[in-house]
């Protein structure tokens, strides 16, 4: 890694060596494991969740969505929090805090009432937490009062943030559900109730499979299945759509989000970062590969910061905001047009199949060259392009405007890999 | 319609991957625990490593990986014999076919290239000197080792591009000169010095040994042999192998006039003769050698490269006489069992059966401040596995220099 580039970041006035934290799961959930964690590189945890009581949890508990040779688009389970009680979840976030003085501590927690808010605030900030994250989040709590359930509600995040604030001097994160319309809404619950910042996503409400033998979702336990979360790679997305949305709003803008939701390359690292957050939390892409990813994240992102002339994290938190805009406010004056190079055309037709079956009909297809020839029917969707399976066979070409409109300067999409 | 391959001097043998079908062939990868591929590197490239950095896109950190471990990392990812190498040892072979580390590797060096990365820099001088005699494999790794540790190294080679048996030992349809001077321009990074077109003889040698702390000699196998008691072998239109490649590379491929080409010996040296003869217009190419195709030396790609050009292999037979007046015309050949002869027309006959070291530094072994190793030490082996000799000398070499 470049000596230059400092990868490390204050978030909530605590200084983390880097911003790739390990996101509350069985990923950190004993010694054993966090303790390796830090040996890799990782900046931090938050801890799993720690509850009153040990979970009883259901065998098996996990399924993946398979796309044609990728495992794991998307990963679901049925897991909730902690297996352990919250006194033994003391003892080891001591031990772990004592043998990784530099290392970020943060604690998930999660109570069913007042009561258990604030023992569970007081005693991990007694076991020498960094700071709190709060779980309103988890979709498959076994207690309504619990989880996502709780996260939905705004009243019940302000209520259940401020007892935490009354019984802790840490920094207070709220994390929240993306089962929802409209995150800003208990987003703003958890700030009037004093959170210092919000983290998100959580798990998705899913049914990943049907097994069409047994009749019910899967994993199949005992013949039974439930609707729970869903994360990995394909909730990227829906993450960094959440991220906007809350740094967009103008009460919620000053609020400091840790990003999570799919993130596995240091690529995915940077877009979380390019849209305001300021900490990053993996789970998934961790009990796919291991801790060692975070080997390429860090060393990634430095990679990308010395190529582009950062020097820290903060020069470029946030930059990509500006540039996400209400649809309403697209320049709709002009339409790329596609080209196809027909030296690296091998003829499958697909582009043409899609234009027509799922497009403009503006490709004609010579069934006896096997070449295929864009019309001016060409709206400019660039479907084609996105279809045809060889590397830099169809490309954007020229601009064109539309009837009555000014020429100028159009900025294209960089084709960073494809 | 011919099925011979056409393939113009120089131009590529094999194709590269696009990062597309890099990206496809990286997410094959099992991404294994203690990668079996990583210990079958002999120089330690450690490929386990590096194609993790490509599967998860960061490409720079790959390039890093291999620079870092294998100083002719771009070289290599050519003409490793990767299929009893990492290839071999894949975990991915126990599923279907091993992953194409080699393709991997070329990939991350294009990157290199094209990003015009800058991985390794000269580190701070520890006040001490060595000469390295040979720009070849074993001396490159050697020379770049040793400035590692912040050593003043001179490479020292007697022709007039670095790269030894790199350059003028191989085609440059398996290896390029822009992917060679890549390598050497690594090399160049860390700070060392090159004295090219700089024959050092034994008078030489011991000049260098006064004025420098150590010097490594490396010269590797450079003179070809000959068989030795065959009539003719003194004829116009006979050469050896090395002496034809270089006079190909140097030219360009364009030698006139070869005619109809006899190659004798069945190495990956003779498979490179033989396609150069093929590429540089010869009228016909034959190649001949005593080992059967189960037992001769070559890799079964060279083999298969070569078959594809076109050219003819006779294996199983041996050179018994070279007819011709002043000029070669004809090649004498015989079976190695029973009684069946050949008679191949011929006006060029190129001999591949082997190198050995220049006379001047014949059974010259380590001594003192001299440090002898690459194919000079161990017979004449693969590219990787002189970067791999040339890695423990450098480190006997410090250890010697107390660094
Ligand atoms: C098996 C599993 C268990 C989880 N347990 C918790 C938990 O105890 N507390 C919590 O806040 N989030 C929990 N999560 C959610 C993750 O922390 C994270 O928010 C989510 O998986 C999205 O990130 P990812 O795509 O990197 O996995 C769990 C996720 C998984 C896959
Ligand atoms: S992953 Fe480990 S704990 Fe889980 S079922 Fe397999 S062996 Fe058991
Ligand atoms: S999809 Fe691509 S390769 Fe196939 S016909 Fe169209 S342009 Fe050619
Ligand atoms: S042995 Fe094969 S599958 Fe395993 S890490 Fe190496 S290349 Fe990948």
């Amino acid at each position: 890694m470049s000596k230059k580039i400092d990868l490390s970041i204050d978030f909530l006035g605590v200084h983390c060596e880097n911003p790739f934290f390990l996101s509350s799961s069985p990923v950190c959930h004993n010694y054993e494991m966090i303790a390796k964690c830090f040996d890799i590189g990782w900046g931090g945890v938050f801890y799993k969740t720690v509850g009153i009581l040990g979970m009883n949890e259901c065998s098996p508990r996990f399924d993946i969505v398979r796309k044609e040779g990728t495992p794991f688009v998307g990963f679901k389970n049925m897991e909730q929090i902690s297996e352990h009680t919250w006194q033994e979840n003391a003892e080891i976030i001591k031990k772990l805090k004592h043998d990784y003085p530099t290392k970020v501590m943060g604690v998930s927690i999660m109570g069913a009432n007042d009561e258990e808010w604030a023992l569970l605030a007081r005693e991990m900030t007694k076991a020498g937490a960094d700071m709190l994250e709060l779980n309103f989040s988890c979709p498959q709590m076994t207690s309504h009062a619990m989880g996502s359930d709780v996260g939905m509600n705004p009243e019940l995040v302000e209520r259940y943030t401020r007892v935490v604030k009354q019984n802790t001097h840490l920094p207070v994160i709220a994390k929240m559900t993306p089962n929802i319309t409209h995150i800003e809404d208990p987003s703003k619950g958890a700030l009037r109730g004093g959170a210092d910042a919000v983290s998100t996503i959580n798990t998705i409400k899913s049914i990943c499979n049907i097994d069409i033998e047994n009749l019910t979702g899967k994993p199949v336990v005992n013949g039974k299945s439930s609707i729970s979360g869903y994360s990995g790679a394909a909730v990227k997305p829906i993450a960094l759509r959440f991220i906007a949305q809350l740094k967009q709003d103008p009460e919620l803008a000053n609020l400091p989000v840790s990003g999570i939701g799919g993130i596995e390359t240091w690529q995915d690292a940077v877009e979380f970062l390019l849209l305001g957050a300021e900490n990053l939390q993996v789970t998934t892409s961790v009990m796919q590969y291991g801790y060692r990813i975070v080997e390429d994240m860090k060393d990634g992102l430095a990679n990308f910061m010395e190529a582009h002339g950062y020097t820290s994290l903060r020069d470029f938190i946030g930059k990509a905001l500006p540039n996400v805009i209400p649809c309403e406010n697209l320049d709709r004056s002009f339409q790329i047009i596609p080209k196809i190079d027909l030296d690296k055309c091998v003829g499958c037709g697909r582009c043409a199949i899609s234009c027509f079956d799922g497009g403009h009909q503006a490709i004609d297809f010579d069934t006896k060259t096997r070449k295929p020839t864009i019309t001016d029917k060409c709206v400019g969707c660039h479907l084609c392009l996105n279809v045809c399976p060889v590397f830099d066979c169809i490309t954007p070409g020229e601009i064109k405007f539309k009837k009555g409109c000014e020429p100028h300067d159009v900025k294209r999409q960089h084709c960073y890999y494809a | 319609m011919t099925k011979v391959r056409q393939l113009p001097y120089g131009e590529p043998a094999e194709k590269g991957l696009n990062v597309r079908l890099v990206m496809e062939e990286a997410s094959r990868c099992l991404l294994c625990e203690d990668a079996p591929c990583s210990h079958d590197c002999p120089a330690g490239t450690d490929p386990g490593r590096f194609i993790r950095s490509i599967r998860f896109r960061n490409f720079t950190g790959a390039c890093k990986t291999i620079r870092h471990n294998n100083i002719l990392g771009a070289s290599c990812a050519e003409i490793c014999p990767q299929e009893r190498l990492c290839e071999k040892a894949c975990s991915r072979c126990g599923i279907d076919k091993p992953i194409q580390i080699g393709k991997l590797q070329a990939f991350a060096m294009e990157q290199e290239r094209l990003l015009g990365l800058k991985i390794l820099e000269a580190a701070p001088s520890c006040g001490k000197k060595v000469a390295c005699i040979g720009a070849g494999p074993s001396g490159l790794a050697v020379a770049a080792e040793l400035a590692k540790l912040g050593v003043s190294v001179t490479v020292y080679d007697e022709n007039e591009k670095a790269g030894g048996m790199l350059r003028y030992g191989i085609t440059p349809s398996r290896l390029s000169d822009e992917i060679i001077d890549q390598d050497i321009k690594a090399v160049e990074s860390l700070g060392v010095k090159f004295e090219l077109s700089r024959r050092i003889d034994k008078n030489e040698l011991d000049k260098l040994v006064a004025q420098y702390d150590a010097v490594y000699v490396g010269v590797g196998l450079s003179a070809s042999k000959m068989i030795p008691n065959l009539k003719g072998t003194d004829l116009k239109g006979v050469e050896t192998a090395l002496a034809f490649l270089k006079r190909a590379r140097i030219a360009g491929g364009k030698i006139e006039d070869l005619g109809r080409v006899v190659i004798i010996g069945g190495g990956d040296v003779a498979m490179d003769c033989a396609s150069t003869a093929k590429q540089c217009g010869a009228k016909s190419v034959y190649v001949a050698f005593i080992e059967t195709l189960e037992t001769m030396p070559a890799s079964k790609r060279e083999l298969d490269y070569i078959v594809d050009l076109g050219v003819p292999v006779i294996p199983a037979f041996k050179p018994v006489q070279l007819n011709g007046e002043d000029h070669v015309t004809s090649v004498e050949l015989a079976a190695m069992e029973g009684n069946s002869k050949i008679t191949l027309d011929a006006d060029t006959v190129i001999f591949a059966v082997g190198q050995k070291v220049q006379d001047d530094y014949k059974g010259m072994t380590s001594d003192g401040k001299i440090f002898v190793g690459g194919d000079l030490a161990n017979g004449g082996k693969t590219v990787v596995e002189a970067v791999a000799s040339g890695k423990d000398i450098a480190g006997e070499i410090a250890k010697f220099l107390h660094i």
